[in-house]
C-alpha cells in the first residue's frame, strides 16, 4: 500500500466578486511509496502551491477542497475529524513553507517554536523538549544551538531560519515532508547547502519527500518521480531524470527548453554591433560605494563605517555590445546599475560614458545624457505607473525627451510594441490588466522609447516564468541589435547571462573576482568562487565538498 | 460606469448595508437639498401657537417652544451641518493629500517638519482644539468651518502620506525621476492618481466624523449659532420640554442618526467594494 | 531598549511644547491678546481707551507675547496657570476637582471598553465572514454612527422620563466624593462606551485578520497547534502590537468625548468648566483644559510605544541599533 494516495483531487477558490468557483487543482491523482521523493513542478499559479496544501487538507481563506480524496497510509484524511487531523499534522506529515522569515512568529523566541510542536504530539515536558529541540538544531548543522534557540526568528539569517523550520517539521520524524518551494526565499549557494541537508535528512529517517517547485533543475537534483502540473491538472509524469531528457508534451519540452542552461554548447552569443574604434562607451573605474550611515549622537563618539557596497570595481562595455554582471544578492551589482544610472552618487571612482565623465547623480546630467542611458527593472509591475494606460507610458518619454506628442507619438508606440511581438490593442489597457511577461515587455518598448545607447538590465527576467524568460530575452535582444544599443546585463542566473552576454564579470561581496569572455569565465574559471556558482547552478554532487573547501579558504563567510 | 475596473451598481449593491446606507444618504442629500422649495414655513418664522402636538392640520410635527413649524425646521435642519463638514473636509483632505505626498515624496527634514505639525495637532483632542478656536476667534459658520478643515487636516496627511510611502520605492517613480519629470510632476501626476482611493475614503468616513463634531458642537453651544435650524441645536433646546414634549428632542436625533449611518453604512461597503480598509482609518475623531 | 526609550520621551516632550505654543498662538495671538478674546464689542463701546488699556496693564498684558508665553509656560508646567479675568482666582483650584472627577469616569470607561472591544474584535476577526462576523460590523458602524448627545439623551428620556430610575440631571457637586460619583456615573459611562467599544473592536477585528492570514498562523496549523494555542499564543500579541498606537489615541480621546456627556447628564467633570469657560471667555481657563488634554494624550501615546518596545522584538532591536 501506497503512503500517500491522492485520486482526483479538486480544490476550488471562490471568486470574491460573483458565485462561481475557480478551479486550483483540477483532478490531481498520483501516489508517493514510502522513502519515496517526487517532484511536483509547476509555473507561478499552476495549483502546485495549492496542492500541497490540500494534502494535509487544508486550504487557504476562499479555498474549498470540493472533490476526490486523499489516502494516508490507508486512511482517507477528508473524512477525519479536525482532532484527527491535528494528530497528524506536524507528528506523521509536515510541511516546510517558502519563506521562513514571515512563517516563524516573530513575538516568539525560535527554539520554544518548535518546543511547542514537540509538546503537542509527544507529551514531552517543557524541559524534556527543549533538550529535543537542542538536538534537532545540532541536527540540522545550526551552529551553536544553544544561542540560536534563545533568537527571534529576524536575527537570524535566511539559511539559519530555513534550518530551524525544519528542524520543526522533522521533530516527530513524520513519514512525509511537503516542502514547497523551500529555498526560493535564499541564496544559491545557502540553497545548495539547505538542500544537501534535505538529502542528508530523508536519507537518515526514510521520509517521504513531496518537493514543489518552479524549477525542473532542482527536481533533477532531488527527486526520483516528478510530476508537471499546467493550470491545475498533471500534464506529464514520470521519472524525473527522462521528463528532464525526454519530455513528452509539448509544454514539459517547453518547459525544459526555456530553461538557461549553464552547460549548454552554445557560443557565445555574437556582438553583431561591434564598433571598429576602440573607445568604449562605457567606462567604470575603481569604483567604489559605501551606504552612508546614519546620523546620530553615538556615532559621532564612535564613528562606524558600513562596509563597502561596491569595492574599486573596474570595467568597459564597448558600444553595441552585451556585458554580464553577474553575483548573488548582496553582491553589489544593483548598486552599481544605480551609480550608472544616477540612482545614487558614487563614494569614489570614476564612469565615463561616450568619452566625457557622468555627472554624480541624475540631477547633474543633462536630459540629452539621461535619455541616452536607459534602465529596466527587476519587477515589471512596479515599474509601470498602475494608474497610467501603456499609451501614456510609452508617450511620455517621447514628450519629454523629443517633445513628440499626439499621433505621431502613438505611431511610435504601436511601432515599440510590434517589435515587443505586443498588440496595439493593449494601448488601451493598464498594466494590472497584462501578464508579467507582457508587462516586462512594455517596460523594455518604454526603455527604447528614448532610443538609448546603453541600456541597463537589472535581474529583468527574475519576476518572470521560466518560459516567459526565454522570449522576453529573444526580443530584447532583437530589439538591441535593429537599435545598435549596448547592454549591461545584471542577473544572478548564470545561464541566462550566458545566453547573451559577450563578456562576464562576476561579483562577490562588492568586488569583481572574475572577468573576461562568457565562454572563457564559464568553461574555464579562474577563481574558486566564480567554480562555486557553476557548481551551484549545474546542481553538482561535489557542490557541497566545494562549499566546504570554500569555507576554509573564506571565499564563502559563515552567514551572520 | 466603472470605478477600479468594477461597475459602480455593483459596488452600491456589494451588500445589503451598503445599499441602505447609499438610499438614506441619497434620501438627505435630497432633501437637504429641495427643502428651501418644499418647507410650509419659514424655518426661523414664528408661524403659529409654541408648542403645538403633532397632527394638527396646519402644522404636521406640530410646533417647538416659541411657535416655530417643527417639519421645516427639521428638513432645513441637516444643511448647514453637512455643508460646513463637507466643505472642511474637503478643504483638509486636498490640501492634505499635497502636503502628505509631498512629505512621502521628499522624505528628511521637511517631512520630519510636516510630521511633527501632524503630531501637535494630533495631541489637542477633538472638541478641546474647537473650544480654543472658538474662544479666541468668536463663533461664526466661517471660523467652524475652517476649524473642521484644521481639525481632520493632520489625519488626513497621516493616512495619505502612509498609502504615499508604499509607492515612493517603486520602480515606476524612479523611472519617472530618471526621466527627468520635476518633482512636482512626480507628485501629481505620478503618485498622487496611487494614493486617490485611500483620499476619497478618507473623504467619505471624516465627511461623516466631521458631521457628527459639528452637531456635537451646535449641541454644547459651541457651533452652529441659534435661530438656525440645526439637529444638534434642537435636541439641546428640546431638553426643557424632555417631559412633556420628548419628540422635539427624538426627531432631530432620528434625523442626525439615519444621516451618519447612511454614510458609514456607504462608505464601509464602497471601501470594502474597492478592497480598501476602512476600519483602519477610524482611529479616532 | 533603553535608548530607544530616552529618544520617544525627549520627542514627546518636544511634541508637548509645540502643542503649548500652539494653544498660546490660536488664543492669544492671532485673534490679539487675552483682553481682546474677553471684552465683547458691548463692552468695548462703553469703555474708554484708558479703561482698557489700564486693565491690560492690571493684567500683565503690555508685555510682547514671546515674553507672556514663557512666563506661561514656565507656569504651566508646575501646575499654575495664571488666574481667571474676572474673579482673579486660580486656574488650578478651578480645573483640580472636574480634572479628578473626568479622570475617573474616563478610567472607568477605559476599564470596562477595553475587555469588551477585545472580546468582540477577536471574535468577529476569528469568525471572519461568518454571520456572527457580519451582524458585529453593522451593529459597530450604527454604534459609532450615532452621536453621543443623541445615546445620552434617549438613555435620559427612557430610564429617567419614561421609567423613572434615575434621576434626569446629576446634582452633584465638584466636590462629591468619588464614590458617591460612581453610583451617578452609570449612564454617562454607557453613553461614551457604546461608541468606543464599536471603534476599538473594529480596529481590533482588523488586526485579528491580518494576523490569522499570516503565513506564521498556516505554519502553526500545518504542525498541529491547536487553534486555542494558535489564537492566544500566536495571534493576540502580534494583532495587538500594531493597535496600541491607535488604542492609546483612541482612549486619550475619552476626554473629549466626555465633554459631550458631562454636559448632557451634568456630571461635574472638565467638560462642564470648559463650555463655561467659553461663555466667558475666561481664555486662561480653555487654555489649561486643552493642555491638559494634550498632556494626556502624549503620555498615552509614550506608553503605547513603550509598550510596543517591550513586546515586538523587531521594534526593540530596530530602534537600538540607530
Amino acid at each position: 500500500m501506497a503512503l500517500l494516495d491522492v485520486r482526483n483531487l479538486q480544490v476550488a477558490y471562490r471568486n470574491p466578486s460573483s458565485d462561481d468557483q475557480t478551479m486550483a487543482v483540477d483532478g490531481v491523482s498520483f501516489a508517493v511509496e514510502r522513502g519515496e521523493t517526487l517532484g511536483i513542478v509547476g509555473e507561478s499559479g499552476c495549483g502546485k502551491s495549492t496542492l500541497a496544501r490540500a494534502l494535509m487538507a487544508y486550504c487557504r481563506p476562499g479555498g474549498e477542497i470540493v472533490g476526490g480524496e486523499v489516502l494516508f497510509d490507508g486512511t482517507d484524511i477528508f473524512g477525519l475529524k479536525d482532532e484527527q487531523i491535528r494528530a497528524l499534522r506536524g507528528s506523521r506529515m509536515a510541511m516546510v513553507p517558502q519563506d521562513p522569515l514571515t512563517s516563524l512568529t516573530y513575538h516568539m523566541k525560535v527554539g520554544p517554536q518548535v518546543d511547542e510542536i514537540l509538546r503537542i504530539h509527544q507529551e514531552l515536558d517543557a524541559k524534556g523538549a527543549r533538550l529535543h529541540t537542542l538536538k534537532l538544531f545540532a541536527g540540522t548543522n545550526l551552529p551553536e544551538p544553544e544561542k540560536i534557540y534563545h533568537r527571534y526568528p529576524h536575527e537570524n539569517s535566511g539559511g539559519q531560519r530555513q534550518r530551524v523550520v525544519i528542524a520543526g517539521a522533522l521533530a516527530c520524524e513524520p513519514d512525509l515532508l511537503i516542502l514547497d518551494e523551500p529555498t526560493t526565499a535564499l541564496d544559491t549557494t545557502t540553497e545548495m547547502q539547505v538542500l544537501k541537508l534535505v538529502k542528508e535528512l530523508r536519507d537518515r529517517m526514510g521520509t517521504a519527500l513531496i518537493y514543489i517547485t518552479h524549477d525542473l533543475t532542482l527536481t533533477d537534483y532531488m527527486c526520483e518521480n516528478v510530476l508537471v502540473m499546467l493550470n491545475g491538472k498533471v500534464v506529464e509524469r514520470g521519472q524525473s531524470s527522462s521528463v528532464f531528457s525526454a519530455p513528452q508534451t509539448d509544454y514539459g519540452k517547453a518547459l525544459v527548453a526555456a530553461i538557461p542552461r549553464v552547460d549548454a554548447k552554445i557560443a557565445t552569443p555574437a556582438q553583431p554591433n561591434k564598433a571598429k574604434d576602440g573607445a568604449p562607451l562605457l567606462k567604470v573605474e575603481h569604483l567604489s560605494f559605501r551606504y552612508p550611515s546614519r546620523w546620530s549622537v553615538s556615532a559621532l563618539f564612535n564613528p562606524v563605517e558600513e562596509p563597502l557596497a561596491v569595492d574599486d570595481v573596474s570595467f568597459e562595455l564597448p558600444r553595441g555590445e552585451t556585458l554580464g554582471l553577474v553575483g548573488e544578492s548582496g553582491s553589489g551589482k544593483s548598486t552599481i546599475a544605480n551609480i550608472i544610472v544616477g540612482l545614487s552618487a558614487p563614494t569614489s571612482g570614476a564612469i565615463t560614458f561616450d568619452g566625457a565623465a557622468l555627472g554624480a547623480t541624475d540631477r547633474h546630467r543633462s536630459p540629452e545624457l539621461k535619455r541616452r542611458i536607459q534602465i529596466i527593472f527587476q519587477d515589471p509591475l512596479s515599474s509601470l505607473n498602475p494608474r497610467r494606460r501603456i499609451e501614456s507610458i510609452l508617450t511620455r518619454p517621447q514628450e519629454i525627451f523629443f517633445g513628440v506628442t499626439g499621433k505621431a507619438a502613438r505611431d511610435r508606440a504601436v511601432e515599440l510594441l510590434e517589435d515587443m511581438e505586443l498588440s496595439a490593442d493593449l494601448l488601451k489597457r493598464f498594466p494590472r490588466q497584462l501578464s508579467g511577461g507582457q508587462q516586462q515587455r512594455v517596460a523594455i518598448a518604454r526603455a527604447f522609447a528614448a532610443s538609448p545607447d546603453l541600456i541597463l538590465c537589472d535581474e529583468i527576467t527574475s519576476a518572470l516564468d521560466v518560459s516567459v524568460q526565454a522570449h522576453v530575452l529573444r526580443l530584447l535582444r532583437g530589439i538591441q541589435i535593429k537599435t545598435g544599443a549596448a547592454c549591461l546585463f545584471i542577473s544572478h542566473d548564470l545561464g541566462v547571462v550566458k545566453q547573451v552576454a559577450g563578456e562576464t564579470v562576476v561579483l562577490r561581496k562588492g568586488r569583481a573576482v572574475e572577468a573576461g569572455h562568457t565562454s572563457g569565465v564559464f568553461d574555464n574559471p579562474s577563481h574558486d568562487y566564480t567554480r562555486l556558482l557553476l557548481a551551484a547552478a549545474l546542481r553538482q554532487e561535489n557542490y557541497a565538498d566545494l562549499v566546504e573547501q570554500a569555507s576554509r579558504t573564506e571565499i564563502v563567510g559563515n552567514e551572520p | 460606469m466603472l470605478v477600479n475596473d468594477k461597475p459602480l451598481l455593483s459596488i452600491v449593491t456589494h451588500s445589503p448595508a451598503t445599499t441602505i446606507g447609499v438610499t438614506l444618504v441619497t434620501l438627505h442629500l435630497l432633501n437637504a437639498i429641495f427643502a428651501p422649495l418644499l418647507i410650509p414655513y419659514g424655518s426661523t418664522q414664528l408661524a403659529g401657537m409654541p408648542l403645538i402636538a403633532p397632527g394638527h392640520p396646519d402644522f404636521l410635527l406640530g410646533t417647538d417652544v416659541i411657535g416655530r413649524d417643527f417639519l421645516s425646521r427639521l428638513m432645513m435642519g441637516g444643511r448647514t451641518s453637512i455643508t460646513v463638514a463637507m466643505i472642511g473636509v474637503m478643504g483638509a483632505v486636498i490640501i492634505g493629500t499635497f502636503f502628505a505626498v509631498s512629505a512621502a515624496h521628499f522624505g528628511g527634514y521637511y517631512d520630519d517638519v510636516v510630521m511633527r505639525i501632524v503630531d501637535t495637532k494630533l495631541s489637542i483632542p477633538g472638541i478641546l482644539f474647537v473650544a480654543l478656536f472658538v474662544v479666541g476667534f468668536g463663533r461664526s459658520v466661517t471660523v467652524l468651518t475652517i476649524v473642521v478643515g484644521l481639525s481632520y487636516f493632520p489625519g488626513a496627511v497621516r493616512t495619505i502620506r502612509a498609502q504615499a510611502l508604499t509607492q515612493v520605492p517603486l520602480a515606476y517613480v524612479k523611472a519617472a525621476r530618471l526621466r527627468g519629470e520635476s518633482a512636482l510632476s512626480v507628485i501629481i501626476r505620478e503618485l498622487t492618481p496611487n494614493v486617490i482611493e485611500v483620499v476619497v475614503v478618507e473623504f467619505a468616513i471624516r465627511t461623516s466624523s466631521a458631521i457628527l463634531i459639528v452637531s456635537a458642537l451646535s449641541f454644547l453651544g459651541l457651533g452652529i449659532s441659534p435661530p438656525t435650524a440645526d439637529w444638534g441645536l434642537m435636541v439641546s433646546e428640546g431638553v426643557n420640554q424632555i417631559y412633556e414634549a420628548p419628540w422635539l428632542i427624538l426627531l432631530p436625533a432620528v434625523f442626525i442618526s439615519t444621516l451618519v449611518v447612511g454614510l458609514n453604512f456607504a462608505s464601509d461597503g464602497i471601501a470594502n467594494a474597492l478592497g480598501l480598509d476602512a476600519a483602519r482609518g477610524l482611529g479616532g475623531h | 531598549m533603553f535608548r530607544a526609550m530616552i529618544r520617544r520621551t525627549l520627542l514627546s516632550v518636544l511634541i508637548l511644547f509645540l502643542v503649548a505654543v500652539f494653544v498660546f498662538l490660536a488664543t492669544e495671538v492671532l485673534p490679539g491678546d487675552a483682553l481682546d478674546v474677553y471684552l465683547s464689542e458691548d463692552d468695548v463701546s462703553v469703555m474708554t481707551l484708558e479703561d482698557i488699556e489700564e486693565m491690560r496693564q492690571e493684567l500683565g498684558l503690555n508685555v510682547p507675547a514671546p515674553e507672556r508665553f514663557f512666563t506661561w509656560l514656565s507656569g504651566a508646567v508646575v501646575g499654575d496657570f495664571g488666574v481667571t479675568i474676572v474673579d482673579k482666582i486660580p486656574i488650578g483650584d478651578i480645573v483640580f476637582n472636574p480634572l479628578l472627577n473626568s479622570l475617573q469616569l474616563g478610567a472607568i470607561i477605559t476599564l470596562i471598553t477595553l475587555p469588551v472591544a477585545f472580546a468582540i474584535g477577536a471574535t468577529a476577526g476569528y469568525y471572519r465572514g461568518r454571520r456572527a462576523d457580519a451582524w458585529v460590523s453593522t451593529t459597530t458602524i450604527i454604534g459609532y454612527s450615532i452621536p453621543d448627545f443623541v445615546i445620552g439623551t434617549v438613555l435620559i428620556i427612557i430610564f429617567a422620563v419614561w421609567i423613572p430610575l434615575f434621576p434626569a440631571v446629576i446634582t452633584a457637586y465638584n466636590d462629591a466624593h468619588p464614590l458617591e460619583l460612581i453610583a451617578v456615573s452609570l449612564l454617562p459611562a454607557i453613553t461614551v462606551i457604546i461608541g468606543h467599544v464599536a471603534h476599538l473592536s473594529r480596529l481590533l477585528r482588523v488586526g485579528f485578520i491580518e494576523t490569522m492570514n499570516s503565513d506564521f498562523v498556516e505554519r502553526a496549523r500545518l504542525s498541529g497547534v491547536p487553534e486555542r494555542n494558535i489564537v492566544l499564543r500566536h495571534v493576540l500579541p502580534a494583532s495587538v502590537i500594531p493597535t496600541l498606537n491607535a488604542m492609546a489615541l483612541y482612549m486619550a480621546g475619552v476626554l473629549s468625548g466626555l465633554i459631550v456627556v458631562e454636559k448632557v447628564f451634568g456630571y461635574p467633570g472638565l467638560g462642564i468648566e470648559l463650555i463655561e469657560a467659553v461663555d466667558t471667555r475666561e481664555v486662561h481657563v480653555v487654555q489649561a483644559i486643552a493642555f491638559l488634554g494634550a498632556v494626556l494624550v502624549v503620555v498615552m501615546n509614550l506608553l503605547a510605544d513603550f509598550a510596543i518596545i517591550a513586546l515586538d522584538p523587531r521594534v526593540r532591536s530596530h530602534v537600538s541599533e540607530r
